[in-house]
């Protein structure tokens, strides 16, 4: 009975440890993926960098303000795994961003056409009314007026509005890049999981193998001595 | 289950840091702090670790994306970091590429296996 049951606990940690050399195998593949996305993303950014000018790709052409586009969803499960669910924004946000511009549209032509006109004193008056009331009217019409610095922009247009293809290349890699950073931060810690899992059932084992080795070495010593006081 | 998700925060370099943002993960408004920090030539260490750290402790951080050249520089930090969530990733640098012993995680997960732990 004790034999079998080392038998099974031999498998059982056999298959652990598979397992785990699986998911680690997994997650180096995983990483070496990643790692050649990124090197492709620099590429694409060094190559529009070339074009457009070393000051016009960098950190100087990053938002006064940004939303992120891209929410990681976490979901612990039973087993203490963590799920990580890399989600990228719909565009019904944007939709709301292109609705409400229409009403700085409706502002924009009057002021105009208001400020087209000869420029006197009572234009003027009339200029800060009409800016009072675009003032007044700022609360609703800021999130459509962000529209130059809307935080839900594609983060392209930081750089331009006619940027070369490498930089939307840049873009595309570093995407791919982030969703495959999700799984392999779940991989990280199913490997881990298992590693300590591993151990710790190794250590019981090394318990249990340690009695029952005696414990047949004990028989074995009383076999002989039987055997010798027989004779 | 409904909600905001989280967030992904980054420490690297100008390019890296570039590249992630143009993919959507930036967040900079006047109430809360970047989830990015730029290193650079003269920044500090202690501005590394005190935004690693600072990263650690909010709660609307899920991966935290780092170099591995400035990983090396706080990896004290990275090291006492046992916790699942954020999730921390070092990635290559443009002058340094990844190096799989340095990586934490690795290093944890390989866990110096000895001949003992297989007899």
């Amino acid at each position: 009975m004790g034999v079998l049951r080392e038998e099974d606990s031999c498998l059982l940690l056999d298959e652990k440890l598979l397992y785990f050399m699986d998911q680690l195998e997994l997650l180096e593949g995983k990483r070496k993926t990643l790692n050649s996305l990124i090197e492709q993303g620099w590429f694409s950014i060094s190559k529009a960098r070339y074009s457009m000018g070393n000051k016009q790709v960098s950190a100087l052409q990053f938002a006064n303000e940004m939303e992120p586009l891209v929410s990681v969803h976490v979901r612990t499960l039973e087993n203490d795994e963590v799920e990580f669910c890399a989600v990228r924004s719909s565009r019904k946000c944007n939709d709301k961003f292109v609705k409400e511009p229409t009403s700085i549209e409706d502002i924009g032509p009057q002021e105009e056409g208001i400020r087209r006109r000869r420029n006197t004193k009572s234009d003027v008056a009339e200029k800060k009314t009409s800016e009072d009331i675009s003032s007044e009217k700022a609360p609703e019409v800021n999130p459509g007026r962000k529209r130059d610095h809307n935080p839900q922009q594609d983060p392209l247009k930081w750089f331009g509005i006619l940027v070369p293809q490498s930089l939307k290349q840049a873009q595309s890699s570093f995407k791919q890049v982030i969703e495959l950073s999700a799984e392999i931060a779940a991989l990280q810690i199913v490997v881990l999981n298992a590693r300590q899992e591993l151990k710790h059932d190794l250590r019981n084992n090394d318990g249990s193998t340690g009695l029952n080795t005696s414990a047949r070495l004990n028989e074995k010593e009383a076999d002989v001595l039987s055997a010798n006081e027989s004779l | 289950m409904a909600g905001r998700g989280k967030l992904i925060a980054v420490i690297g370099d100008e390019d890296t840091v570039t590249g992630f943002l143009l993919g959507g993960i930036g967040e900079l408004n006047k109430n809360r702090k970047p989830n990015f920090l730029v290193v650079e030539k003269d920044t500090s260490i202690t501005e590394i670790e005190e935004t690693f750290k600072s990263f650690l402790a909010r709660n609307d951080i899920a991966i935290i994306l780092i170099n591995q050249f400035i990983a090396e520089m706080i990896r004290h930090a990275i090291d006492a970091h046992m916790q699942s969530i954020p999730a921390v990733l070092e990635i290559p640098s443009k002058e340094h590429p990844y190096d799989a012993s340095k990586d934490s995680i690795l290093r944890r997960a390989k866990g110096m296996f000895s001949a003992e732990d297989f007899r």
